[in-house]
């Protein structure tokens, strides 16, 4: 019995740093930009289609032109729609970003099909890595490693370097930091391009998990908002722990109760809020209080 | 809404068909959403089968309508619209039995023929039964029993996992009967969430309990998913998996790397021992999309359940609904060895059921399957009532028409 819970919590964890990459993205968005992004999920069916269409050509680049084209895309979404949200009521942003998830579902269903894309495991991540009684597979293991990195890269920038200053600067006091002189708007466009750069390389990275359809975008936006609720919204070590803690429970509740995984980890959301409402790290945020 | 009204209002509407112009046959397949691949195919079955008529019936042309099945409530609105108001005189339509159930209560009100290809609920032909609903593809127990006596061979530990609706609560049902009867062991049966999209901790479990055979009961995309996840944890070949109903377009979009198993298919293009005509028919498919994949089993049954409805109308001479519906009932399709159609107690589709191994190893780009076993082996209309469940089994009780 021990075996197999250790083995589950083992692939739990794994599991568990996939969603935070996912979550960290929409957390961003919502932190710095005070925009819920529903289109967070289309953006990770995005970055799937897009590194299943550029591998076949131009093999190992299109790890790195997968993600960045869908913040780029972001980016052009952020111009056109979304820079009209800030400051508004958090419930426009959910309405428009719905219906941009759904136009962008569409043209995935339009120009890829939709059938599902086979898209296999790469040759060199392919086999198993046993250790005791974790058994994982080795790409499994990879998207651990290159999560975790993704995620410790991304902290060091927003913390240390000046451009992440000056982007939690100017989602404190956006008038202050464009009296400095700083072109706002631009950064926000950067802001929402990150946040969607997440997206697209945490699909990118499950697209040799999963069947490859346009349906992989209501897949993915659920267990993110889900984290980010659980997290705190706008927290970032609240969207790890909770991602985590997601992973875990979903594989534990797989292993005794299976046909309630699903239902799970909205049961572990709806008990933290009911101890501790604004989620295990939220902070008040004054802009809506 | 108001056209439901109004059917309840006026039921059997007695329509004075025009005797000149064109004959209007309504399908009513997915234009948008998850079913969308499965109904294009479907949909080239049913223009293939017209094609052969020279998209004419009794001297008539044919104006096909296509209305889209977006959902249950979708799909209803525009049966009844292709039967009250466009005056079809039969619909063919359904990608899945939500749909086809919702359909089915209008085609009963409206007393229009409504011929469903692609449903394998029970309840259509069993407890929720009317004379206007004529269903092709098999049951899930039909199905079943086809597919049992391969896995027995291979061993009597078995361990399930299914998702946890009506479609793989029956495909337990179904299996777990047969297991037991044949004095097997039941080593596990995990109720997945439909629409699971990592299945890497049920298949520890899996991995754990080492059986004989995982008896699979998920629709096509899950099923997709799962196979991918079982290739992936180096569990593909160690333990077979098997599942009664599945299209090619599960396995397709899985990959060949990741394709196992033993299915129940209701056609293959691969299949040697597809009649003549049948072959024929592949041939003019793969014709006419050059460069695309075969003929799926869905456009099979597309064309076969057209096939059936023009033969009957043709034999029939008539386009009165009832007289379509008793012509059904006895119109028989033989293309060699044995005669297949609607049964006319239940209107369920009697045809041989087809068992498929994946191949294991795959050369070509789309042919991945190898036949093991046609269910039942030298079909009669005889035995083939047997396999399909006698009257008591399905519950079917049609008022008399």
């Amino acid at each position: 019995m021990l075996d197999i819970i250790i083995s589950q919590l083992a692939n739990g964890l794994v599991l568990g740093f996939l969603y935070v990459l996912l979550a960290i993205g929409l957390s961003i968005i919502f932190g710095l930009l005070g925009v819920i992004n529903f289109a967070h999920g289309a953006f990770f069916a995005l970055g799937a289609y897009f590194a299943v269409s550029l591998y076949s050509s131009l093999g190992w680049w299109s790890v790195i032109l997968a993600p960045v084209l869908v913040a780029i895309v972001g980016m052009v979404c952020e111009r056109v729609l979304i820079r009209y949200l800030y400051g508004k009521d958090p419930l426009l942003s959910l309405i428009l970003t719905f219906a941009l998830s759904l136009f962008i579902t569409a043209l995935i269903r339009l120009f890829w099909g939709a059938g599902g894309i086979p898209f296999s495991t790469p040759p060199a991540f392919a086999g198993i890595f046993e250790f005791g009684a974790i058994f994982l597979t080795r790409y499994r293991v990879a998207v651990l490693f290159i999560t975790v990195l993704l995620l410790v890269a991304l902290w060091a920038f927003l913390t240390f370097t000046p451009y992440g200053r000056i982007l939690r600067a100017g989602s404190r006091d956006p008038e202050m930091v464009e009296m400095l002189g700083i072109n706002l708007p631009r950064v926000l466009t950067v802001v929402f391009g990150l946040g969607c750069l997440l997206a697209g390389a945490a699909g990118l990275l499950a697209a040799p998990l999963l069947t490859v359809t346009p349906d992989i975008a209501t897949v993915a936006i659920m267990p993110a908002f889900v984290i980010v609720t659980i997290g705190g919204l706008g927290s970032y070590p609240g969207a790890i722990v909770a991602g985590v803690l997601v992973g875990l429970v979903t594989a534990l509740t797989v292993q005794f109760a299976p046909e309630a995984s699903a239902a799970s980890m909205y049961v572990l959301m709806a008990l933290i809020l009911l101890i501790r409402p604004r989620g295990l790290f939220g902070e008040r945020w004054e802009r809506f209080e | 809404m108001a056209g439901g009204l109004a059917s309840l209002a006026a039921p059997g509407i007695v329509r004075a068909q025009s005797q000149s112009g064109p004959l209007k046959l309504g399908i009513v397949f997915a234009k948008q959403g998850v079913w969308t691949e499965q109904s294009k195919q479907l949909v080239d079955g049913v223009t293939l089968a017209l094609k052969h008529k020279g998209n004419q019936i009794l001297g008539r042309d044919i104006e096909l309508l296509w209305y889209d099945e977006a959902n249950p409530q979708g799909a209803q609105q525009n049966i009844s619209k292709l039967m009250y108001q466009d005056k079809v005189f039969a619909v063919v339509g359904g990608s899945n039995s939500g749909t086809s159930l919702a359909m089915s209560s209008v085609a009963a009100r409206a007393q229009i023929p409504y011929l469903c290809p692609g449903a394998a609920a029970a309840a259509l032909t069993g407890s929720d039964c009317n004379p206007y609903i004529f269903r092709t593809l098999t049951t899930t127990m039909v199905a079943s029993r086809a597919l049992a006596p391969a896995c027995l061979d291979i061993g009597k530990n078995w361990y399930y996992l299914a998702a946890n609706y009506a479609y793989g609560q029956d495909i337990y049902n179904s299996m777990s009967g047969l297991l037991k009867q044949a004095g097997g062991k039941e080593l596990g049966y995990d109720k997945a969430p439909l629409g699971t999209s990592d299945y890497s901790s049920f298949i520890l479990k899996i991995r754990q309990a080492k059986p004989d055979v995982v008896m699979l009961g998920l629709p096509g995309g899950d099923l997709s998913t799962f196979l991918k996840q079982w290739a992936d944890m180096g569990m593909k070949g160690k333990i077979p998996v098997a599942c009664p109903i599945i299209g090619n377009i599960d396995l397709w979009s899985v990959g060949a790397e990741a394709a196992t198993g033993y299915y129940g298919m209701p056609w293959s293009f691969s299949n040697p021992q597809n009649p003549q005509v049948e072959k024929e028919f592949a041939a003019e498919y793969a014709k006419m999309h050059p460069g695309q994949a075969p003929c799926a089993d869905k456009v099979w049954l597309g064309w076969y359940t057209t096939r059936v409805l023009l033969e009957a109308v043709e034999k029939a001479q008539s386009v009165d609904a009832n007289k379509i519906v008793k012509s059904l009932e006895t119109t028989r399709i033989n293309d060699g060895a044995y005669d297949a159609g609607y049964r006319s107690w239940d209107h369920q589709m009697l045809h041989p059921c087809m068992v498929f191994k994946v191949k294991d190893k795959i050369t070509d780009k789309w042919d991945w399957l190898d036949a093991v076993a046609q269910e039942p082996k030298q079909p009669s209309w005889e035995n083939l009532n047997a396999l399909f469940g006698t009257e008591q089994e399905i519950g079917c009780k049609m008022p008399p028409h």
